[in-house]
């Protein structure tokens, strides 16, 4: 297990920001990661979440403000921060036309490890990762869910710091993202500091720390999940279905009737955001009454990552909650 | 078994270390592109037929055409493996991997340069080989053959290179930005005709093209006239090399900045 260094965060945006002509994708965020910590930045495609790990990389040059990493200076020693930082990218950008063995020894070559080094680590990866049985075989011919492992073999040979990991389990099937899962919280343990991006509010809850939500560019919220949920009281949710579709009028009709902040149409049945439960209950009772309605179901639930969202961002989410 | 993340030490950039990470690339495009079609097409194939359809049932001896052919084979070959490998990379955003790594500018387009001209250097041999073991081909000046394959090599690779980070990330695109300029410098370059034969306004046009260069110290290498002289053709080889290269580096510079 790495030891921890002094005070010195392992992640620092200070007033970050990045433009894109008249187009603002970072806007002048600033927040803090310590070391060991699995932070998540969380929020819909476009939010600025992966501009914001470009930024830290120096793949793209910040407008203004700085991005550090262990006090490095990401466009000043971009050597350095990238020599200590793995990344996972949104997608598996391994060499498909030469094998797994390959692909992890070109990667650590490029890190500047030892060929004696480079065969060690690369078996170590193997087992770790599940991959000895493909290890012969050819990057390309491997499956979705044994790539996604590959790029996350690749982007730990070098025993990085800091791993920024981009969306890791999206596109994935349920089992393959549970293993993936289950091998971040595996390389937990050993002290490294994640930076998680991902739009999967589940994910953010089981694996995180802390979480950072970011809406088109700025961070409005940095909390632990808990206490994000817990400060959202105003998030409670009643989960009402009624024996047929309500147009919008009597949706419109239903919120103006109680203590309702917003009403979010589902599969089956409606999602309202309330801050005074009980009341809203006999509201939605009235108002089946009233409207010759018939309730097929009714929930209270306890706030979710997304009703927080929701209510944080005051506008519906526009992104999946699938485990 | 588990795989222990030491605590990293940030790298300092070092002119060994880079040099290595520069092979490393150039080793794994050799791997992965030597091989592709469109690479043995465009670098082998496609020079070799155009050669030949510009030059059968020209009244000359065999032996006279192996410069030219040496000449244009260097520069097909040598320019292809980089504009192809590049938006190729680009395209699959295996690119971003090599970037993601704490490689220099210098050091990964030193890296496709490299692959670039050893490929150029294998193919340059071939008709070489074929020339002298079955054409009649001799050589006169070893040193100066040499340098003109090799030299030529290096200094035109990176021509390749440059082109490579223009324009899209489709590598069709790409080549055909290639062709484009490689097709009219193969006629103002002393390939087919000697530049000391070429109109005057052509010749001027040639000292311009680092092809020319090469052409003339293979032809000076393999006993036939010269126009530049071995010392100038080195020389000017060398100053196009760097320049070509340089130009790679600040093109690849600005892609790192995403803008």
């Amino acid at each position: 297990m790495r030891e921890k260094e002094s005070g010195t965060p392992a992640l620092e945006a200070l007033n970050l920001t990045k433009r894109f002509g008249s187009v603002t994708a970072v806007d002048g965020i600033s927040f803090s990661v310590e070391e060991g910590e699995i932070f998540g930045f969380l929020g819909p495609n476009g939010a600025g979440k992966t501009t914001t790990i470009r930024l830290f990389l120096n793949l793209t040059r910040p407008s203004s403000g700085e991005a550090r990493v262990f006090g490095l200076d990401s466009v000043r020693n971009s050597i350095e921060v990238k020599s200590i930082v793995g990344i996972v990218p949104d997608v598996s950008n391994v060499f498909s036309e030469i094998s797994t063995t390959a692909n992890i020894l070109f990667t650590a070559s490029l890190y500047g490890i030892g060929r004696k080094e480079r065969m060690s680590r690369m078996q170590d990866l193997l087992e770790t990762m599940g991959l000895s049985e493909y290890s012969e075989k050819k990057a390309g011919q491997l499956s979705y869910g044994l790539k996604r492992r590959l790029a996350i073999a690749m982007s730990i040979v070098h025993s990085p710091r800091v791993v920024f990991l981009d969306e890791p389990t999206s596109g994935l099937d349920v089992s393959s993202s549970r293993e993936i899962r289950e091998l971040l919280r595996n390389l937990k343990y050993h002290g490294t500091t994640f930076f998680l991006t991902t739009h999967n509010m589940e994910e953010a809850n089981e694996l995180c720390n802390r979480i950072a939500v970011i809406d088109r560019g700025r961070i409005i919220a940095v909390d632990t999940p808990e206490r994000l949920r817990r400060e959202a009281t105003e998030a409670q949710v009643i989960q009402v279905e009624f024996n047929r579709v309500l147009d919008e009028n009597e949706q419109r009709q239903l919120v103006s009737l109680g203590p309702f902040h917003k009403i979010v149409p589902m599969k089956d049945s409606y999602k309202l955001f309330t801050g005074d439960p009980e009341e809203a209950i006999e509201c939605v009772f009235h108002f089946a009454f009233s409207n010759d309605l018939r309730i097929c179901g009714l929930n209270t639930l306890k706030p979710t990552l997304e009703d927080v969202f929701v209510k944080l961002t005051d506008r519906e989410a526009s992104f999946g909650s699938h485990a | 078994m588990e795989v222990t993340l030491d605590a990293g030490v940030p790298q300092k950039p070092g002119v060994l270390s880079e040099l290595m990470k520069s092979f490393s690339i150039a080793i794994k495009d050799m791997k992965i592109y030597y091989f592709k079609p469109a690479i043995l097409i465009f670098g082998i194939l496609f020079p070799v037929a155009i050669f030949f359809a510009f030059t059968v049932g020209r009244n000359v001896d065999a032996s006279a055409l192996f410069p030219g052919l040496i000449a244009l084979t260097l520069f097909f070959s040598t320019t292809t493996v980089g504009p192809f490998s590049m938006p190729w990379e680009r395209l699959n955003r295996t690119f971003e991997r090599i970037l993601f790594a704490p490689v220099s500018v210098s050091a990964l387009a030193l890296g496709k340069t490299i692959s670039a001209v050893v490929f150029g250097l294998i193919m340059s041999v071939v008709p070489l080989l074929l020339g002298i073991l079955f054409f009649g081909s001799r050589v006169s000046n070893a040193w100066v053959l040499f340098l003109g394959i090799f030299i030529g090599n290096a200094s035109i690779a990176n021509m390749g290179t440059l082109i490579s980070t223009f324009g899209s990330k489709q590598p069709q695109n790409v080549m055909l930005l290639l062709n484009l300029i490689r097709l009219p410098m193969m006629f103002m370059s002393g390939i087919f005709v000697p530049i000391f034969e070429l109109p005057h306004w052509a010749r001027i046009v040639s000292w311009f093209s680092p092809v020319s260069y090469a052409t003339d110290l293979i032809r000076c290498g393999l006993g036939f006239k010269d126009y530049f002289g071995p010392l100038i053709s080195s020389l000017v080889l060398i100053a196009f090399g760097v320049l070509l290269f340089l130009a790679c580096v600040l093109r690849m510079t600005a892609w790192n900045r995403g803008d």
